[in-house]
Protein backbone atom coordinates (compact mmCIF):
# COMPACT_ATOMS: atom_id res chain seq x y z
CA UNK A 1 0.00 0.00 0.00
CA UNK A 2 1.71 3.02 -1.35
CA UNK A 3 1.71 6.79 0.46
CA UNK A 4 0.75 9.57 -1.52
CA UNK A 5 0.81 12.95 -0.27
CA UNK A 6 -0.85 15.75 -2.12
CA UNK A 7 0.77 19.23 -2.35
CA UNK A 8 -0.74 21.82 0.39
CA UNK A 9 -1.32 25.12 -0.57
CA UNK A 10 1.72 26.08 0.80
CA UNK A 11 4.31 24.17 -0.99
CA UNK A 12 6.24 27.06 -2.15
CA UNK A 13 7.29 28.18 1.28
CA UNK A 14 9.01 25.69 1.58
CA UNK A 15 12.28 26.41 -0.27
CA UNK A 16 13.56 29.26 -1.26
CA UNK A 17 13.57 28.45 -4.64
CA UNK A 18 10.06 28.52 -4.88
CA UNK A 19 9.80 31.55 -2.63
CA UNK A 20 11.83 33.56 -5.63
CA UNK A 21 9.22 32.42 -7.88
CA UNK A 22 6.26 33.15 -6.15
CA UNK A 23 8.11 37.05 -5.56
CA UNK A 24 8.52 37.37 -9.66
CA UNK A 25 5.62 36.34 -10.21
CA UNK A 26 3.51 38.97 -7.81
CA UNK A 27 5.72 41.20 -9.31
CA UNK A 28 2.90 42.00 -11.76
CA UNK A 29 0.40 43.15 -8.47
CA UNK A 30 1.59 46.52 -8.57
CA UNK A 31 2.48 46.40 -12.25
CA UNK A 32 -2.02 46.16 -12.20
CA UNK A 33 -1.67 49.17 -9.95
CA UNK A 34 0.27 51.17 -12.30
CA UNK A 35 -2.08 50.25 -14.94
CA UNK A 36 -5.02 51.24 -13.50
CA UNK A 37 -3.19 54.70 -12.95
CA UNK A 38 -2.82 55.28 -16.46
CA UNK A 39 -5.81 54.25 -17.34
CA UNK A 40 -7.00 56.61 -15.14
CA UNK A 41 -4.38 59.32 -16.01
CA UNK A 42 -5.94 58.59 -20.11
CA UNK A 43 -9.68 59.34 -19.13
CA UNK A 44 -9.07 62.52 -16.60
CA UNK A 45 -6.66 63.76 -20.06
CA UNK A 46 -9.86 63.57 -22.10
CA UNK A 47 -11.93 64.96 -19.44
CA UNK A 48 -10.15 68.28 -20.01
CA UNK A 49 -7.79 70.69 -17.86
CA UNK A 50 -9.01 70.38 -14.38
CA UNK A 51 -9.22 66.58 -14.51
CA UNK A 52 -6.03 66.33 -15.91
CA UNK A 53 -4.62 68.62 -12.76
CA UNK A 54 -6.83 66.18 -10.47
CA UNK A 55 -5.63 63.31 -11.78
CA UNK A 56 -1.33 64.61 -11.33
CA UNK A 57 -2.57 65.77 -7.67
CA UNK A 58 -4.16 62.51 -7.30
CA UNK A 59 -1.10 60.44 -8.00
CA UNK A 60 1.05 62.90 -5.75
CA UNK A 61 -1.20 61.52 -2.63
CA UNK A 62 1.37 59.35 -0.61
CA UNK A 63 -0.06 56.02 -0.54
CA UNK A 64 -0.50 56.01 -4.14
CA UNK A 65 3.36 57.33 -4.75
CA UNK A 66 4.58 54.32 -2.60
CA UNK A 67 2.82 51.68 -4.46
CA UNK A 68 3.91 53.25 -7.88
CA UNK A 69 7.54 53.00 -6.44
CA UNK A 70 7.06 49.70 -5.62
CA UNK A 71 5.79 49.14 -9.34
CA UNK A 72 9.03 50.53 -10.62
CA UNK A 73 10.98 48.26 -8.22
CA UNK A 74 8.78 45.60 -9.70
CA UNK A 75 9.44 46.00 -13.00
CA UNK A 76 13.35 46.05 -12.46
CA UNK A 77 13.12 42.32 -10.36
CA UNK A 78 10.55 41.42 -13.03
CA UNK A 79 13.56 43.01 -15.76
CA UNK A 80 15.89 40.94 -14.07
CA UNK A 81 14.52 37.88 -13.87
CA UNK A 82 13.16 38.27 -17.69
CA UNK A 83 16.45 38.67 -19.07
CA UNK A 84 18.27 35.88 -17.76
CA UNK A 85 15.65 33.56 -18.96
CA UNK A 86 15.10 34.67 -22.70
CA UNK A 87 18.55 33.65 -23.84
CA UNK A 88 17.68 30.50 -22.51
CA UNK A 89 14.23 30.11 -24.35
CA UNK A 90 15.48 31.60 -27.48
CA UNK A 91 19.45 30.69 -27.83
CA UNK A 92 20.87 32.90 -30.35
CA UNK A 93 22.91 31.63 -32.80
CA UNK A 94 25.40 34.29 -35.08
CA UNK A 95 27.32 32.33 -37.64
CA UNK A 96 27.24 28.52 -35.93
CA UNK A 97 28.20 30.29 -33.18
CA UNK A 98 26.06 30.64 -29.89
CA UNK A 99 25.96 34.25 -28.69
CA UNK A 100 26.92 34.71 -24.85
CA UNK A 101 24.03 34.53 -22.54
CA UNK A 102 25.38 37.27 -21.00
CA UNK A 103 25.95 39.65 -24.01
CA UNK A 104 21.80 38.84 -24.40
CA UNK A 105 21.38 40.40 -20.56
CA UNK A 106 23.42 43.43 -21.18
CA UNK A 107 21.65 43.87 -24.74
CA UNK A 108 18.62 43.69 -22.82
CA UNK A 109 19.67 46.34 -20.14
CA UNK A 110 20.76 48.68 -23.03
CA UNK A 111 17.58 48.37 -24.37
CA UNK A 112 16.09 49.94 -20.91
CA UNK A 113 18.87 52.27 -20.62
CA UNK A 114 17.61 53.57 -24.10
CA UNK A 115 13.71 54.10 -23.13
CA UNK A 116 15.70 55.97 -19.96
CA UNK A 117 17.47 58.16 -22.20
CA UNK A 118 14.87 58.64 -24.73
CA UNK A 119 11.85 59.40 -22.13
CA UNK A 120 14.86 62.10 -20.77
CA UNK A 121 15.10 63.85 -24.27
CA UNK A 122 11.11 64.32 -24.26
CA UNK A 123 10.69 65.52 -20.79
CA UNK A 124 13.65 67.55 -20.06
CA UNK A 125 14.51 68.10 -23.73
CA UNK A 126 11.96 69.38 -26.39
CA UNK A 127 9.04 69.22 -24.81
CA UNK B 1 35.60 9.19 15.20
CA UNK B 2 33.10 11.97 14.92
CA UNK B 3 29.13 11.01 14.47
CA UNK B 4 26.24 12.85 13.48
CA UNK B 5 22.41 12.69 13.27
CA UNK B 6 20.77 11.08 9.91
CA UNK B 7 16.87 11.18 10.60
CA UNK B 8 15.44 8.97 8.12
CA UNK B 9 11.39 9.14 7.06
CA UNK B 10 10.41 5.42 7.28
CA UNK B 11 7.81 4.00 5.98
CA UNK B 12 7.06 -0.04 6.40
CA UNK B 13 3.54 -0.35 5.14
CA UNK B 14 2.88 -3.70 6.75
CA UNK B 15 3.79 -1.72 10.48
CA UNK B 16 3.06 2.16 9.64
CA UNK B 17 -0.05 4.07 8.60
CA UNK B 18 1.76 6.80 7.52
CA UNK B 19 5.34 7.42 7.06
CA UNK B 20 7.41 8.56 10.52
CA UNK B 21 10.89 10.42 11.25
CA UNK B 22 13.70 8.00 13.18
CA UNK B 23 16.85 9.05 14.15
CA UNK B 24 20.13 7.08 13.92
CA UNK B 25 23.65 8.30 14.92
CA UNK B 26 26.30 7.77 12.10
CA UNK B 27 30.13 8.21 12.58
CA UNK B 28 31.41 10.20 9.75
CA UNK B 29 34.72 11.93 8.06
CA UNK B 30 35.25 14.12 4.83
CA UNK B 31 34.41 11.40 2.51
CA UNK B 32 31.21 9.78 3.97
CA UNK B 33 28.63 10.60 1.32
CA UNK B 34 25.00 10.07 2.54
CA UNK B 35 24.80 6.86 0.42
CA UNK B 36 27.49 5.77 2.38
CA UNK B 37 25.71 6.70 5.60
CA UNK B 38 22.34 4.57 4.38
CA UNK B 39 24.85 1.55 3.34
CA UNK B 40 26.17 1.89 7.25
CA UNK B 41 22.97 2.09 9.08
CA UNK B 42 21.36 -0.90 6.93
CA UNK B 43 24.14 -2.81 7.53
CA UNK B 44 25.06 -2.21 11.21
CA UNK B 45 21.88 -1.05 12.79
CA UNK B 46 18.67 -1.58 10.64
CA UNK B 47 18.31 -4.17 8.18
CA UNK B 48 15.26 -3.25 7.68
CA UNK B 49 15.89 -0.07 6.12
CA UNK B 50 15.19 -0.13 2.06
CA UNK B 51 16.93 2.39 -0.14
CA UNK B 52 17.85 2.46 -4.49
CA UNK B 53 21.42 2.74 -5.13
CA UNK B 54 23.67 1.03 -7.50
CA UNK B 55 26.65 2.89 -9.16
CA UNK B 56 27.70 5.27 -5.90
CA UNK B 57 29.34 7.66 -8.75
CA UNK B 58 26.40 9.74 -9.65
CA UNK B 59 25.73 8.27 -13.62
CA UNK B 60 23.18 5.51 -12.88
CA UNK B 61 20.76 8.02 -11.10
CA UNK B 62 19.13 5.59 -8.83
CA UNK B 63 20.23 7.18 -5.28
CA UNK B 64 17.63 10.20 -5.18
CA UNK B 65 16.30 11.76 -2.54
CA UNK B 66 15.03 14.35 -0.79
CA UNK B 67 18.22 15.66 1.57
CA UNK B 68 17.02 18.30 3.95
CA UNK B 69 14.07 19.74 1.49
CA UNK B 70 16.39 19.67 -1.64
CA UNK B 71 16.49 16.83 -4.26
CA UNK B 72 20.30 15.31 -4.59
CA UNK B 73 21.73 12.03 -5.24
CA UNK B 74 23.08 10.51 -2.11
CA UNK B 75 26.09 9.32 -3.47
CA UNK B 76 27.42 13.50 -4.53
CA UNK B 77 26.32 14.31 -1.16
CA UNK B 78 28.69 14.60 2.01
CA UNK B 79 27.93 14.56 5.41
CA UNK B 80 30.71 17.12 6.26
CA UNK B 81 28.74 19.75 4.60
CA UNK B 82 25.61 19.34 7.12
CA UNK B 83 28.11 18.56 10.34
CA UNK B 84 27.61 22.34 11.40
CA UNK B 85 24.17 21.38 11.95
CA UNK B 86 24.77 18.56 13.06
CA UNK B 87 21.77 16.34 11.36
CA UNK B 88 20.55 15.80 8.36
CA UNK B 89 16.80 14.67 6.80
CA UNK B 90 16.69 12.26 4.37
CA UNK B 91 12.98 11.81 2.83
CA UNK B 92 11.80 9.95 0.04
CA UNK B 93 11.69 11.54 -3.54
CA UNK B 94 9.04 14.28 -3.42
CA UNK B 95 5.56 13.82 -6.04
CA UNK B 96 5.97 10.38 -6.04
CA UNK B 97 3.98 7.77 -4.14
CA UNK B 98 6.19 6.16 -1.32
CA UNK B 99 6.31 2.38 -1.70
CA UNK B 100 8.85 1.92 1.38
CA UNK B 101 10.34 4.03 3.41
CA UNK B 102 12.63 5.85 0.59
CA UNK B 103 11.69 4.00 -2.65
CA UNK B 104 9.10 5.89 -4.30
CA UNK B 105 6.97 4.57 -7.22
CA UNK B 106 8.48 6.32 -10.47
CA UNK B 107 5.68 4.55 -12.96
CA UNK B 108 4.35 7.82 -13.49
CA UNK B 109 7.77 9.06 -14.87
CA UNK B 110 8.77 5.91 -16.85
CA UNK B 111 5.05 6.38 -18.51
CA UNK B 112 6.16 10.34 -19.82
CA UNK B 113 9.46 8.98 -20.97
CA UNK B 114 7.70 6.37 -23.05
CA UNK B 115 4.88 8.36 -24.22
CA UNK B 116 7.60 10.79 -25.75
CA UNK B 117 9.17 8.14 -27.91
CA UNK B 118 12.60 8.54 -27.14
CA UNK B 119 14.44 7.24 -29.69
CA UNK B 120 15.56 8.18 -33.90
CA UNK B 121 12.67 7.55 -35.50
CA UNK B 122 13.08 7.30 -39.15
CA UNK B 123 9.98 8.05 -41.98
CA UNK B 124 9.42 5.05 -43.77
CA UNK B 125 7.03 5.78 -46.80
CA UNK B 126 7.72 2.83 -48.19
CA UNK B 127 7.63 0.71 -45.13
CA UNK B 128 10.68 -0.94 -46.45
CA UNK B 129 14.13 -0.88 -43.65
CA UNK B 130 16.74 1.06 -45.47
CA UNK B 131 20.07 1.19 -44.34
CA UNK B 132 21.14 4.73 -44.58
CA UNK B 133 24.75 5.69 -42.50
CA UNK B 134 23.63 8.72 -40.15
CA UNK B 135 26.72 10.99 -40.25
CA UNK B 136 26.03 14.25 -38.23
CA UNK B 137 28.41 17.06 -37.58
CA UNK B 138 29.66 18.40 -34.91
CA UNK B 139 27.65 21.15 -35.00
CA UNK B 140 24.73 19.13 -35.13
CA UNK B 141 25.56 17.14 -32.70
CA UNK B 142 26.23 20.24 -30.29
CA UNK B 143 22.21 21.62 -30.87
CA UNK B 144 21.22 19.10 -28.71
CA UNK B 145 24.01 17.04 -26.95
CA UNK B 146 22.94 19.13 -23.33
CA UNK B 147 19.50 17.15 -23.29
CA UNK B 148 21.28 14.22 -23.95
CA UNK B 149 22.97 13.92 -20.86
CA UNK B 150 20.28 12.65 -18.64
CA UNK B 151 20.33 10.08 -16.29
CA UNK B 152 16.33 9.75 -15.54
CA UNK B 153 17.48 10.09 -12.05
CA UNK B 154 13.96 11.79 -11.78
CA UNK B 155 14.99 14.91 -9.33
CA UNK B 156 13.61 17.37 -11.63
CA UNK B 157 10.69 16.03 -11.16
CA UNK B 158 10.85 16.36 -7.25
CA UNK B 159 11.64 20.14 -7.95
CA UNK B 160 9.08 20.63 -10.07
CA UNK B 161 6.25 22.14 -8.21
CA UNK B 162 4.21 21.93 -11.68
CA UNK B 163 3.90 18.15 -11.17
CA UNK B 164 3.70 18.29 -7.94
CA UNK B 165 0.16 19.87 -8.76
CA UNK B 166 -0.39 17.64 -11.42
CA UNK B 167 1.02 14.02 -11.87
CA UNK B 168 -0.06 14.25 -15.60
CA UNK B 169 1.76 16.78 -16.70
CA UNK B 170 4.95 15.17 -19.03
CA UNK B 171 7.57 17.05 -16.89
CA UNK B 172 10.89 18.65 -16.99
CA UNK B 173 12.65 15.22 -18.06
CA UNK B 174 10.57 13.69 -20.61
CA UNK B 175 10.26 17.26 -22.29
CA UNK B 176 13.70 17.69 -22.32
CA UNK B 177 14.35 14.24 -23.81
CA UNK B 178 11.28 15.02 -26.29
CA UNK B 179 13.27 17.72 -27.47
CA UNK B 180 16.25 16.19 -27.31
CA UNK B 181 15.15 14.35 -30.01
CA UNK B 182 13.46 16.85 -31.83
CA UNK B 183 16.58 18.43 -31.92
CA UNK B 184 18.68 15.82 -33.30
CA UNK B 185 19.21 15.85 -37.10
CA UNK B 186 19.15 12.11 -37.66
CA UNK B 187 15.46 12.48 -36.43
CA UNK B 188 12.21 12.56 -38.16
CA UNK B 189 9.80 12.24 -35.95
CA UNK B 190 9.20 15.94 -34.49
CA UNK B 191 5.22 15.37 -35.93
CA UNK B 192 4.85 12.10 -34.13
CA UNK B 193 6.15 14.36 -30.66
CA UNK B 194 4.58 17.56 -31.31
CA UNK B 195 0.53 16.44 -30.09
CA UNK B 196 1.75 15.39 -26.44
CA UNK B 197 3.85 18.76 -26.49
CA UNK B 198 1.06 20.69 -27.75
CA UNK B 199 -1.30 19.92 -25.07
CA UNK B 200 -2.43 21.09 -21.73
CA UNK B 201 -0.27 18.61 -19.95
CA UNK B 202 2.92 18.88 -22.39
CA UNK B 203 5.43 22.21 -22.71
CA UNK B 204 1.87 24.73 -21.58
CA UNK B 205 1.61 23.45 -17.80
CA UNK B 206 5.82 24.58 -16.91
CA UNK B 207 5.78 27.94 -15.66
CA UNK B 208 9.63 28.44 -15.92
CA UNK B 209 9.89 28.23 -12.31
CA UNK B 210 13.67 26.74 -12.87
CA UNK B 211 13.98 24.41 -10.35
CA UNK B 212 14.39 21.43 -12.26
CA UNK B 213 17.43 23.15 -13.79
CA UNK B 214 18.97 23.59 -10.52
CA UNK B 215 18.90 19.96 -9.39
CA UNK B 216 19.78 18.26 -12.24
CA UNK B 217 23.27 16.97 -11.36
CA UNK B 218 24.29 16.59 -15.04
CA UNK B 219 23.46 20.26 -16.48
CA UNK B 220 20.92 19.01 -18.58
CA UNK B 221 19.09 22.46 -17.93
CA UNK B 222 15.82 20.96 -18.69
CA UNK B 223 13.87 23.99 -18.09
CA UNK B 224 15.29 25.53 -21.15
CA UNK B 225 14.15 22.90 -23.32
CA UNK B 226 10.79 22.86 -22.07
CA UNK B 227 10.66 26.45 -22.55
CA UNK B 228 12.71 26.00 -26.02
CA UNK B 229 9.79 23.26 -26.52
CA UNK B 230 6.95 25.96 -25.62
CA UNK B 231 8.05 28.64 -28.66
CA UNK B 232 8.70 24.96 -31.41
CA UNK B 233 4.91 24.58 -30.00
CA UNK B 234 3.89 27.74 -30.79
CA UNK B 235 5.06 28.02 -34.09
CA UNK B 236 3.44 24.65 -34.95
CA UNK B 237 0.41 26.01 -33.73
CA UNK B 238 0.58 28.71 -36.38
CA UNK B 239 1.71 26.26 -39.06
CA UNK B 240 -1.24 23.93 -38.51
CA UNK B 241 -3.20 26.80 -39.63
CA UNK B 242 -1.24 27.47 -42.80
CA UNK B 243 -2.32 23.47 -43.18
CA UNK B 244 -5.41 23.63 -42.70
CA UNK B 245 -6.44 26.51 -45.01
CA UNK B 246 -4.21 24.92 -48.17
CA UNK B 247 -5.82 21.26 -47.74
CA UNK C 1 -1.46 4.21 -32.12
CA UNK C 2 -1.79 6.48 -29.62
CA UNK C 3 -5.22 8.24 -28.87
CA UNK C 4 -5.78 11.56 -29.67
CA UNK C 5 -4.76 14.70 -27.55
CA UNK C 6 -6.01 17.95 -27.42
CA UNK C 7 -3.88 20.61 -28.71
CA UNK C 8 -3.47 23.81 -25.48
CA UNK C 9 -5.00 27.48 -26.55
CA UNK C 10 -1.93 28.34 -24.31
CA UNK C 11 0.60 29.54 -27.04
CA UNK C 12 -2.04 32.35 -27.85
CA UNK C 13 -1.57 33.71 -23.95
CA UNK C 14 2.12 32.89 -23.96
CA UNK C 15 2.79 34.86 -26.83
CA UNK C 16 0.87 37.70 -25.33
CA UNK C 17 2.43 37.05 -22.32
CA UNK C 18 6.13 37.39 -23.45
CA UNK C 19 5.55 40.40 -25.42
CA UNK C 20 3.94 41.76 -22.34
CA UNK C 21 6.85 40.55 -20.44
CA UNK C 22 9.33 42.45 -22.78
CA UNK C 23 7.32 45.71 -22.57
CA UNK C 24 7.08 45.19 -18.44
CA UNK C 25 10.79 45.44 -18.49
CA UNK C 26 12.05 47.42 -21.19
CA UNK C 27 8.58 50.27 -21.08
CA UNK C 28 7.52 50.17 -17.60
CA UNK C 29 10.16 51.25 -15.61
CA UNK C 30 11.31 54.49 -17.62
CA UNK C 31 6.92 55.53 -17.42
CA UNK C 32 6.58 54.71 -14.25
CA UNK C 33 9.58 56.60 -13.20
CA UNK C 34 8.28 59.66 -15.18
CA UNK C 35 4.56 59.28 -15.33
CA UNK C 36 4.30 58.01 -11.45
CA UNK C 37 6.96 59.49 -9.39
CA UNK C 38 8.79 62.48 -11.45
CA UNK C 39 5.23 64.13 -12.80
CA UNK C 40 3.32 63.96 -9.59
CA UNK C 41 6.56 64.75 -7.21
CA UNK C 42 7.42 68.01 -9.64
CA UNK C 43 10.40 66.79 -10.88
CA UNK C 44 9.19 67.19 -14.52
CA UNK C 45 5.72 69.31 -15.99
CA UNK C 46 3.42 67.56 -18.36
CA UNK C 47 0.49 70.12 -18.50
CA UNK C 48 -2.72 68.90 -19.91
CA UNK C 49 -2.07 70.31 -23.71
CA UNK C 50 1.26 68.90 -23.65
CA UNK C 51 0.00 65.32 -22.26
CA UNK C 52 -2.51 65.41 -25.06
CA UNK C 53 -0.02 66.48 -27.70
CA UNK C 54 1.94 63.17 -26.87
CA UNK C 55 -0.96 60.79 -26.23
CA UNK C 56 -2.43 61.86 -29.64
CA UNK C 57 0.91 61.42 -31.19
CA UNK C 58 2.84 57.71 -32.12
CA UNK C 59 3.85 58.39 -28.56
CA UNK C 60 0.30 57.07 -27.74
CA UNK C 61 -0.03 54.40 -29.34
CA UNK C 62 3.66 52.89 -27.81
CA UNK C 63 1.68 53.71 -24.68
CA UNK C 64 -1.41 52.27 -24.85
CA UNK C 65 0.27 49.28 -26.65
CA UNK C 66 3.03 48.65 -25.07
CA UNK C 67 3.05 50.36 -21.49
CA UNK C 68 -1.05 49.28 -20.85
CA UNK C 69 -2.24 46.82 -22.88
CA UNK C 70 0.67 44.12 -23.53
CA UNK C 71 1.84 44.36 -19.53
CA UNK C 72 -1.84 44.36 -19.00
CA UNK C 73 -2.34 40.46 -20.94
CA UNK C 74 1.35 39.58 -19.01
CA UNK C 75 -0.05 40.58 -15.62
CA UNK C 76 -3.40 38.42 -16.44
CA UNK C 77 -1.62 35.57 -17.46
CA UNK C 78 1.22 35.49 -14.08
CA UNK C 79 -2.44 35.59 -11.80
CA UNK C 80 -4.18 33.19 -13.67
CA UNK C 81 -1.21 30.47 -13.26
CA UNK C 82 -0.26 31.73 -10.25
CA UNK C 83 -4.14 31.57 -8.44
CA UNK C 84 -3.59 27.79 -9.91
CA UNK C 85 -0.08 27.20 -7.96
CA UNK C 86 -2.07 28.90 -5.24
CA UNK C 87 -4.55 26.04 -5.47
CA UNK C 88 -7.08 27.95 -6.34
CA UNK C 89 -9.97 26.17 -8.29
CA UNK C 90 -12.76 27.47 -10.92
CA UNK C 91 -9.89 27.70 -13.74
CA UNK C 92 -12.20 28.80 -16.46
CA UNK C 93 -13.83 31.34 -14.59
CA UNK C 94 -10.36 32.90 -13.40
CA UNK C 95 -8.91 32.45 -17.14
CA UNK C 96 -11.32 34.20 -18.57
CA UNK C 97 -12.18 36.68 -15.97
CA UNK C 98 -8.33 36.95 -16.55
CA UNK C 99 -7.72 37.76 -20.38
CA UNK C 100 -11.31 39.24 -20.52
CA UNK C 101 -10.45 42.56 -18.07
CA UNK C 102 -7.15 42.75 -20.17
CA UNK C 103 -8.91 42.64 -23.02
CA UNK C 104 -11.35 45.52 -22.08
CA UNK C 105 -7.88 47.70 -20.56
CA UNK C 106 -6.51 46.97 -23.93
CA UNK C 107 -9.30 48.08 -25.61
CA UNK C 108 -10.09 51.23 -23.85
CA UNK C 109 -6.69 52.40 -23.84
CA UNK C 110 -5.91 51.77 -27.72
CA UNK C 111 -9.71 52.81 -28.67
CA UNK C 112 -8.89 56.46 -26.61
CA UNK C 113 -5.69 56.49 -29.24
CA UNK C 114 -7.66 55.52 -32.25
CA UNK C 115 -10.88 57.50 -31.34
CA UNK C 116 -9.89 60.38 -30.03
CA UNK C 117 -10.97 59.36 -25.98
CA UNK C 118 -14.14 56.86 -26.34
CA UNK C 119 -15.83 58.06 -22.90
Amino acid sequence: MSYKSELGRTWWLKNPAFKAYMLREATVLPLVFFILCMLAGIYSLGKGEQAWQSWVVVMGNPLVLTLNALALVASLYHAATFFVLFPRVMPVRLGGQKVPDNLIVIAQWAGVAAVFVLAAWVFWGVL
Amino acid sequence: MKTMEIRIQRYLPEQHSVPQVESYQVPFDDSTSVLDALNHIKEEQDSSLSYRWSCRMAICGSCGFMIDGEPKLGCKVFLRDYAAAGTVLIEPLAHFPVERDLVVDLEQFMQHLDAIQPYIIKDRPNGVTEMRPNKQTPAQLDKYQQFAACINCGLCYSACPQFGLNPEFLGPGALALAHRYNLDSRDEGRAERMPLINSDEGAWSCTFVGYCSEVCPQQVDPAAAVNQAKVLSAQDMVLQLFRRKKG
Amino acid sequence: MRKAVKRSDEPVWWALFSGGGVCFAILVPAAAFFLALALPLGWVSLDHEQALAAFTSIFGVVFAGGVIALPAFHAAHRIRHGLYDLKFGARGLIKWLAYGLATLASIYALGCWFVRFLL
